[in-house]
């Protein structure tokens, strides 16, 4: 190893004040041109490094930064939610849609859409003036405190009421 | 008689305790190395207005990705590392475009004020060369002369070997030795 190789390879720690230069070194140093220039060199780096603009509070930054970090926690954590109410439905849309007991479509053709349940209702157009008045008058009778408990039941009805229901019923 | 100093937690013992919820291990590895990462970004072309914001971008990505650190290199060189990254991915932003800024410079009052002019001009002309050095040549440049690293710990912390780590300084101490003629 040359002498510049072996002062080249020391300069730093000398540079940083953690060694001296030996009596052999500064020999050389003093009579080779190459090493003062790299010398200055890493002299002129380390007093670059000197003027760097100085930073703020370490705190300060340090609680900035936890919470920006807290900020990622938690947009992570709500699209983990998101994720799990995403999988929780499509789970239930494959038992649904697997479901033993579930009505199938007829093969007699494509399938429609479901039609609304159809739930028999009187067909009002079809009773006279004088029922209609009386089961409007039924129907508007409030119920006593606004429960149908008290509400008579069917067998309480007279003969002429109970048909007239059961005709409303049957339409 | 007063009692000796405790000694300082070391950075595994820092960042064990901030993984435990510690914020003041946060703070103190801000304290240890976020002026160190500074020098590196600031003599790496980065204008003195951005400093603070890159090394609090970078001292986030570090905490961000902690477990990513495995005390493998120092927890020092692995955020130069990263500051390293950072510099690289602004430049590509700016594409090439220059970035020292010779006005930004806050000159101290000395006795000689030529010479100091003279400082403040080589300094700049340092960093502008700095910043056209190939990346591992100014990283391991920067490391060793900056900062005293030896070359095992910068093999260490840029994935490559102590020969090829060597090799890189000299070619950029034969380049930047040109400014100092």
């Amino acid at each position: 190893m040359s002498g510049c190789t072996r002062l080249s390879d020391r300069m730093p720690e000398v540079v940083h004040g953690r060694s001296r230069w030996t009596a052999d070194e500064a020999a050389h140093l003093a009579a080779c041109a190459e090493c003062r220039r790299e010398l200055a060199l890493l002299q002129a780096t380390v007093t670059l490094g000197r003027r760097t603009p100085r930073l703020g509070d370490a705190e300060r930054m340090a609680a900035t930064i936890e919470r920006r970090l807290t900020g990622i926690r938690t947009r992570r954590i709500g699209v983990q939610r998101v994720a799990g109410l995403a999988a929780a439905a499509t789970l239930l849309l494959a038992v649904w849609t697997k479901w033993p007991e579930r009505p199938v479509a007829s093969p007699a053709g494509p399938s429609r859409p479901a039609a609304p349940a159809l739930v028999p209702l009187p067909e009002l157009e079809l009773l006279d003036p004088a029922e209609l008045d009386s089961l409007l008058q039924r129907m508007e009778q409030p119920s006593v405190g606004g429960s149908t408990l008290d509400a008579p039941g069917l067998g309480d009805l007279e003969d002429t009421e109970l048909e007239q229901v059961l005709a409303t019923w049957e339409g | 008689m007063t009692p000796a100093p405790l000694p300082e937690p070391s950075d595994q013992a820092l960042v064990a305790a901030y993984r435990q919820g510690d914020q003041r291990a946060a703070s103190e590895l801000v304290r240890r190395h976020g002026p160190a990462v500074a020098r590196f970004l600031y003599s790496s072309g980065a204008l003195a207005a951005d400093i603070e914001d890159l090394v609090q971008e970078t001292l986030f990505r570090a905490f961000r990705g902690l477990e990513r650190w495995r005390g493998e290199a120092s927890f020092r060189s692995w955020l130069f590392t990263i500051a390293g990254n950072l510099t690289r991915d602004a430049f590509r932003r700016r594409k090439g475009r220059e970035v020292i800024s010779l006005e930004d410079r806050d000159l101290p009052d000395r006795a000689d004020p030529d010479a100091e002019l003279a400082a403040g001009e080589l300094e700049d002309r340092l960093r502008a060369e700095l910043g056209r050095l190939p990346r591992l040549q100014r990283e391991v440049f920067l490391l060793r002369a900056q900062e005293g690293t030896s070359y095992e710990e910068i093999a260490r912390a840029l994935g490559t070997t102590p020969g090829a780590a060597r090799v890189h300084y000299h070619h950029a101490v034969k380049r930047l030795k040109e400014l100092v003629g």
